[in-house]
């Protein structure tokens, strides 16, 4: 694979299968010999066979894999929004288990402490950029009118960022796709969480567009958001820190 | 938060679920009318019923209750009676003053003989009587300028409280207002005598057939009597046939008052008499009585009742056979005695909201097959809440806020149009019963050329199939309103003969009215609640995946 020719060499350093600051401090976010099997009536299909994965405080893991390898099943895990077979695997989020809890854990878990963004954006067509960047915000209480307040606000600048304030009145179906990926990112990232999940963000992007989405995701890491992305493509995996392989329903370093 | 965000979006951004409000609107509107319009119409009933009849009545048969003023004293003297006053009801004939020719009509007649002073006390007889002049200036203001009773003075007023003639002192006849064709009610409510004349002083005259104890029916007996005033109790029955003569007169031509009482079966004495056995006394056929204020009319009915077996007691102890009590009385209270009247119209309230209730269900399935195709479109949409943080009932209260915010809306809308249907009612009743006017059906004709134009416009230029079937539709039911409207030659639905009263009542039951609307928000919450369960079982994942 040309993967490993165009990853850069700073990254290449950080490529011995565990994360750089693993030795002194516990991994943010963690899966350990995660299964995860589909089931057809009879025939069961094992995606994920013992899967483990470290995701290092700021860190940004690039998951590569073929197609049907169970990436998204992987991201899906790690983003609290399905749960591995039962008693076969945890997901770790600062050394505790995410997957054992209540499903309102888990919500909470998906609202406050990992952001997710998706390969076709999914924005809710209904509502405008703005409050479609505010959802998480409004999402989790019943009367938070100053968690509201405040999740506009962070959404207006977050969104000022992606260079969007023009467009916070639009609805989604009115912008191309690499603002509708920015107006995603911006959700994921409107209520502060340490993690950012990325499933294929740019897969359905042009090159230049992918770049910007790329750059503005970039620009969150440098301020200590850690990452984890999944991708086809190996120059977009090359902006990542460190690269995991997805094979055989286990992740391989490299 | 979202909830309510996402639930407003929902219902703002789409045309689908204002059908379902406009069902559920329509849906509490029928109910309401109906039910005040029912409502309405027994409290008529019951009010109007119980004008002219007090709180007990004692019946008795044909051979009337003897020695009634003794009793009468006896029950004036109760704690729970107000007033008893003796009544002598029967059936007669009435050759009114109309045509013109030597050919009289003759009218079928309800007669109530009684001694108006009392009477008045016990029902609202005084407040009933028709024509009088404008109490005061409040009074006036309501009556339009042709309305003849601007011109009375007092004494028609007095003539019918009096039954009798002041000008003449002869004992007069009042009319239920419908006895006579001379008076057309107006639609503002009041009456103008057709024809230029006017009933008030006019000589009409009652026959009626006197029936004795033994149930003997004599020679029919007749009477000549000036109108002196009419009565209007809203009761369309009693309106009909109802006259009111004074009771001594009645008692007379019926042969109910005291007379001297001959052995017909001994032989004549020498100058040609026959033995005298007695005196009959006088005698009533009913009495009412008015319960003190405060005192329940089921109270009161008890005290009359034991009040008349002591009254029985009494007589029993008395020598005289002849005036004894009869054996049966009915004594009832005024809702007993309405009961086949008010009944049958409860049961039927009863029966139309059962069958109107049935609508909510039809309303609740609406709802639930819009929002079942609502969860399925946005199962994506879900899955992307979830994605966020949603909780499960998070995604059911979004769905459930919106079945309720249907139901909200609808109920009021429904209570609105109701309000203004109701309050309308005889508007729009009138409205029916004439032959449609020219503008109605030209606007109607109008409208449905401008949507041919319009349905060709779309079909043939733009080439757009639904615009123009929806056009094609607009022009047909159009065409078909203006039909009806064209055809339309005025059908009385309320018919004041069926239903006793001559005005729809128009008051909204507002009490059944927050029933209704309550029955309209939870069934529309019923109907969201199943696709809102839906929705939060959605996977998001899969959601997600196949989104
Ligand atoms: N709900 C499901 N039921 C059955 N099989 C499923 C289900 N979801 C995923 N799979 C299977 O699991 C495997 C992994 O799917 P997954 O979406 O994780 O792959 P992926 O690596 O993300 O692929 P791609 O690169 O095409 O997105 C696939 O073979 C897929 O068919
Ligand atoms: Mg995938």
């Amino acid at each position: 694979m040309a993967d490993a020719e165009q990853t850069p060499p700073d990254a290449g350093t950080d490529r011995s299968g565990r994360p750089p600051s693993a030795s002194t401090e516990p991994p943010i976010l963690a899966a350990h010999e995660v299964h995860r099997t589909y089931r057809f009536g009879q025939v069961e299909v094992p995606v994920l066979r013992g899967a483990s994965i470290e995701i290092g405080r700021g860190e940004w893991v690039a998951i590569l894999g073929q197609s049907g390898s169970g990436k998204s099943t992987l991201m899906h895990l790690l983003g609290g929004l399905d749960r591995p077979d039962a008693g076969r695997g945890t997901i770790e989020f600062e050394g505790r288990a995410v997957n054992l809890g209540a499903g309102r854990s888990l919500d909470r878990y998906r609202n406050r402490d990992v952001g997710f963004v998706f390969q076709f954006y999914h924005l809710l067509p209904e509502l405008s950029v703005l409050e479609n960047a505010c959802l998480p915000g409004l999402v989790g209480g019943w009367f938070g009118h100053a968690r509201a307040a405040a999740a506009r606000r962070r959404a207006g600048e977050l969104l000022e960022q992606a260079g969007l304030s023009h467009r916070l009145r639009h609805r989604p179906a009115e912008l191309s796709g690499g603002e509708r990926q920015r107006v995603a990112i911006a959700r994921a990232l409107v209520n502060g969480p340490r993690v950012l999940l990325a499933d294929e963000p740019t897969g359905n992007l042009d090159a230049t567009t992918g770049a910007s989405i790329l750059d503005l995701i970039a620009a969150q890491h440098a301020e200590g958001l850690t990452v984890a992305m999944v991708t086809h493509d190996a120059s977009v995996a090359a902006r990542a820190q460190r690269v995991v392989h997805l094979r055989d329903g286990q992740v391989v370093e490299g | 938060m979202y909830a309510a965000l996402l639930s407003n979006r929902y219902l703002t951004s789409r045309v689908i679920p204002l059908i379902a409000v406009g069902a559920v609107a329509l849906c509490v509107a029928l109910v309401i009318i109906v039910v005040s319009v029912m409502s309405g119409f027994l409290d008529m009933l019951k009010a109007s019923g119980r004008t002219l009849i007090g709180d007990v009545i004692v019946s008795s048969g044909i051979g009337g209750i003897p020695h009634y003023d003794e009793w009468l004293s006896d029950l004036r003297a109760l704690p729970e009676v107000e007033e008893a006053t003796p009544v002598i009801d029967t059936l007669g004939l009435l050759r009114m003053p109309y045509p013109s020719g030597p050919s009289k009509e003759i009218a079928p007649v309800q007669v109530w003989a009684i001694e108006p002073a009392s009477f008045a006390r016990v029902t609202a007889y005084g407040e009933k009587i028709w024509w009088r002049p404008p109490a005061d200036e409040a009074a006036r203001e309501t009556m339009l300028p042709d309305d003849p009773r601007l011109r009375m003075d007092g004494s028609i007023l007095r003539d019918g409280l009096t039954l009798s003639q002041g000008a003449t002192g002869k004992p007069g006849i009042v009319m239920g207002m419908h006895v006579s064709v001379g008076n057309a009610r107006q639609s503002d409510g009041s009456y103008r005598p057709r024809f230029g004349w006017f009933m008030p002083g006019e000589d009409v005259t009652l026959t009626v057939v006197p029936v004795s104890e033994s149930g003997t029916i004599s020679e029919p007996r007749d009477a000549t009597f000036p109108i002196v005033n009419e009565v209007f109790s809203g009761v369309y029955d009693v309106d009909k046939s109802r006259v009111f003569i004074p009771l001594a007169q009645a008692q007379q031509l019926l042969r109910l008052d005291a007379a001297p009482l001959y052995d017909t079966t001994a032989e004549p004495d020498a100058e040609g008499n026959l033995p005298l056995l007695g005196t009959t006394p006088a005698r009533v056929t009913k009495v009412l009585i008015r319960a003190k204020p405060g005192v329940d009319a089921l109270a009161a009915r008890d005290a009359v009742e034991a009040s008349w077996d002591a009254f029985v007691a009494k007589a029993a102890r008395r020598s005289d056979r002849l005036g004894r009590p009869p054996e049966r009385v009915s004594i009832l209270t005024w809702e007993q005695q309405l009961r086949d009247l008010i009944g049958p119209v409860e049961k039927e309230r009863e029966m139309m909201r059962i069958l109107f209730s049935i609508i909510y269900i039809v309303c609740a399935g609406l709802i639930l097959s819009i929002f079942w195709s609502i969860v399925i479109e946005k199962t994506r949409d879900i899955g992307i809440l979830r994605s966020v943080g949603a909780s499960r009932l998070g995604i059911l209260w979004i769905f459930l806020r919106y079945g309720l915010a249907i139901g909200v809306v609808g109920s009021l809308a429904g209570v609105g149009i109701a309000w203004v249907v109701v309050d309308n009612i005889n508007l729009i009743h009138e409205a029916i019963g004439r032959d449609a006017p020219r503008a109605a059906w030209i606007t109607t004709c109008a409208l449905s050329v401008l949507s041919v134009v319009m349905a060709l416009r779309s079909l043939v230029w733009r080439g757009r199939l639904l615009p123009g079937l929806l056009w094609t539709i607009a022009t047909v039911t159009l065409g078909i309103v203006t039909l009806a409207l064209l055809g339309h030659r005025g059908t009385l639905i309320w018919d004041p003969s069926v239903y006793y009263f001559s005005r729809i009542p128009s008051q909204v039951d507002w009490f059944n009215a927050a029933i209704t609307v309550g029955g309209g928000i939870v069934f529309s919450v019923i109907g969201a609640a199943i696709p809102a369960a839906k929705a939060a079982d959605v996977d998001p994942v899969e959601a997600l995946r196949y989104g």
